[in-house]
C-alpha cells in the first residue's frame, strides 16, 4: 500500500495538535517519526491508522481518501493496516486467539458462530484447544511459536508485546502502524521485535513508527521524519537527518539540547 | 383442603417450576434490555452521563413492595394496562421481576463495562474491528463481570416476596397445583399457618436452586 498524508492537520475544540503534516510510506519502507513527548507523535499516528479523521488535508491509501468512502468501504481499507500501541492490551485469552482475533472478526457472522459452538465443544468434550499456520507462523516471527497455548495473562511485559505485534501482523496487512512498541521492553525484545520490524519490511510491509529512541530510529528506518509541536520538521534518510539535519531544532534535539522545562514550554 | 407442601411432589414440583420460569424468564428478558443501556451509557461520552448513572444505582436499591404496588396499578382492572388481563397472573410477576432486576443487571454490567480499559477498545479497533467487534471483545473482557451482574439480578428476582405477592396473588388450584405460588411466597404461607418446618425445608430448596443456577451460569462463563 502506498500510504500517503497530504496537509493533514488535526485539532480538538480548536486546539490544533497536529499542523499541515505532509508524509508518505511506500511497500517495504520503514518510515520513523521522532520529537520529544507531547510532538503529536501518537496523534500522527491514529490519523494513519484511520482512528480519526484529520481536520484538515487528506488521507490516502493508494490514492484513494477513505474518509470519502462508505464506513464499509473505509472498513476494507483499515483493514489493510495493522497497529500495534505502546500498551500490549492483549484480549483475557490464550495466546493463538489472541494472534487470530484480527483473522476471526474478517470471517462472516456465520463461520464465527460456528467456530465458537466448536470451541465450546472442543473444550468441554475433548478438551483440547487446537492453532493454524497462519497463526504459528506470525508467532514464529516474534520467537514465540511454542507458546500458543499460554493464557496471554501469564506473558511478561515483553513478551506480551510480541504477541501483540504478532497479532498485528498476522491479517498480513500491507501497513503497519507502530506507537512505540519498544519504549518499556528491555533490550533483548527490544531486538527481537526490531528484527520481526524487518522482516515485516522484507516482506513488503510499509511501517510507520514512532518512537523517541534516535538509536532505534536510526538502525532501521529508512526514513526519519521529526515532529515537533505537531509540525513536520525535517525528513529524510536517518544518517542525514542525524548527522547533518538542515533545522537547527533537529539539530538540538539530536544533541540532547532541545528539552522541555516544566511548564512544557521549550528551553 | 389444606395442602401439605411436603408429602405433594406434584404442589412443591409445581412451585419449584413455577419460581424458576419466572424469574429465568424475568432475567433473560433483563439481560436483554440491561446489556444495550449499559453499553450505551458505558461506551458513550454525553451530557448527564453521571445522572443517568446515579439514576441506575438507585434503581438498584428500588424497594420491591413499591416496585409491586407500581406493577399492580399498571396491570389492574383501571390501570393503563388493564385491558391485558395480566393481573394475578405468572406474566406479571415477570414483569414485576424484570422491573426489579433489570437497575441491578444494568448497573453492575455498565461498571464492568467501563473497567475494560479503553487501550483494550483501541486494540479490537485496531485489529480490524466493527463497532459490533468492539463492543462484543469489550463484553468478552467486562464478562465476569456482567455474569456477576446477571447472577445478582436472579438473585434478586427469584428471592423476591414484596412485590410477587402483590401482583400474583399466591395463588394455588384447587387440585394442589401453584397457579401464581413462587418458593418465596410459599414459604411466607407457610410461616403464617405455622408451620416453621416446612417454611424452613422450602428455604432449603430455595437455596440449592439458587447455587445450581449460579453454577451453571458461571461454568458457562467459564469461570
Amino acid at each position: 500500500m502506498n500510504f500517503e498524508l497530504e496537509r493533514a492537520s488535526y485539532g480538538v475544540d480548536g486546539t490544533p495538535i497536529l499542523t499541515d503534516i505532509s508524509l508518505a510510506v511506500g511497500a517495504g519502507e520503514v518510515v520513523t517519526v521522532i520529537g520529544p513527548s507531547g510532538a503529536g507523535k501518537s496523534t500522527l499516528l491514529r490519523l494513519a491508522a484511520l482512528f480519526e479523521r484529520p481536520t484538515d488535508g487528506a488521507v490516502r491509501c493508494d490514492g484513494t481518501e477513505p474518509w470519502s468512502l462508505p464506513r464499509g468501504d473505509r472498513l476494507a481499507l483499515r483493514r489493510r493496516i495493522g497497529v500495534v500501541f505502546q500498551q500490549a492490551s492483549l484480549f483475557e485469552t490464550s495466546v493463538a486467539r489472541n494472534v487470530d482475533a484480527g483473522r476471526r472478526i474478517r470471517r462472516p457472522w456465520s463461520s464465527r458462530l460456528r467456530g465458537f459452538a466448536e470451541r465450546l465443544t472442543a473444550r468441554w468434550i475433548h478438551g483440547s484447544p487446537t492453532v493454524d499456520d497462519r497463526t504459528l507462523e506470525a508467532l514464529e516471527l516474534v520467537g514465540l511459536r511454542d507458546e500458543w497455548d499460554r493464557d496471554a495473562a501469564s506473558l511478561s511485559g515483553g513478551e506480551a508485546q510480541r504477541v501483540s505485534f504478532a497479532r498485528a501482523l498476522a491479517p498480513r496487512p500491507e501497513l503497519l502502524v507502530l506507537d512505540e512498541p519498544t519504549s518499556d521492553l528491555d533490550p533483548r525484545n527490544t531486538a527481537i521485535l526490531e528484527r520481526a520490524i524487518g522482516r515485516a519490511r522484507d516482506r513488503d510491509h510499509g511501517v510507520l513508527l514512532a518512537t523517541h529512541d534516535m538509536h532505534q530510529a536510526e538502525r532501521i528506518s529508512d526514513r526519519v521524519a521529526f515532529l515537533l509541536d505537531g509540525e513536520l520538521v525535517e525528513i529524510g534518510p536517518p544518517e542525514r537527518v542525524f548527522e547533518e539535519p538542515r533545522d537547527e531544532r533537529t539539530a538540538r534535539f539530536v544533541r540532547g539540547d532541545l528539552l522541555y522545562d516544566e511548564n512544557e514550554l521549550l528551553v | 383442603m389444606p395442602i401439605d407442601a411436603l408429602s405433594d411432589p406434584t404442589y412443591l414440583r409445581s412451585v419449584i417450576r413455577l419460581s424458576l420460569t419466572v424469574s429465568l424468564l424475568a432475567v433473560l428478558l433483563s439481560t436483554a434490555v440491561s446489556l444495550p443501556i449499559a453499553f450505551a451509557v458505558g461506551f458513550a461520552d454525553f451530557r448527564g452521563k453521571r445522572f443517568v448513572t446515579a439514576v441506575i444505582n438507585t434503581g438498584m436499591g428500588f424497594p420491591s413492595v413499591v416496585v409491586g404496588l407500581l406493577v399492580w396499578y399498571a396491570l389492574s382492572n383501571r390501570g393503563p394496562l388493564g385491558t391485558l388481563n395480566l393481573i394475578y397472573t405468572p406474566e406479571a410477576m415477570i414483569i414485576s421481576q424484570l422491573v426489579l432486576a433489570t437497575p441491578v443487571i444494568t448497573g453492575v454490567a455498565l461498571s464492568a463495562v467501563e473497567s475494560v480499559d479503553d487501550a483494550v477498545r483501541d486494540a479490537a479497533y485496531g485489529i480490524g474491528g466493527t463497532r459490533a467487534d468492539v463492543a462484543l471483545i469489550t463484553l468478552k473482557e467486562a464478562r465476569y463481570g456482567v455474569i456477576t451482574g446477571i447472577l445478582a439480578g436472579f438473585g434478586r428476582a427469584i428471592s423476591e416476596v414484596g412485590s410477587v405477592l402483590i401482583v400474583g396473588g399466591n395463588i394455588a388450584y384447587a387440585d394442589g397445583t401453584s397457579k401464581t405460588r413462587t418458593l418465596t411466597t410459599a414459604i411466607q404461607f407457610e410461616v403464617r399457618k405455622g408451620e416453621f418446618e416446612t417454611a424452613l425445608i422450602l428455604g432449603a430448596v430455595l437455596l440449592v436452586l439458587v447455587l445450581l443456577v449460579n453454577g451453571v451460569v458461571l461454568r458457562l462463563g467459564g469461570r
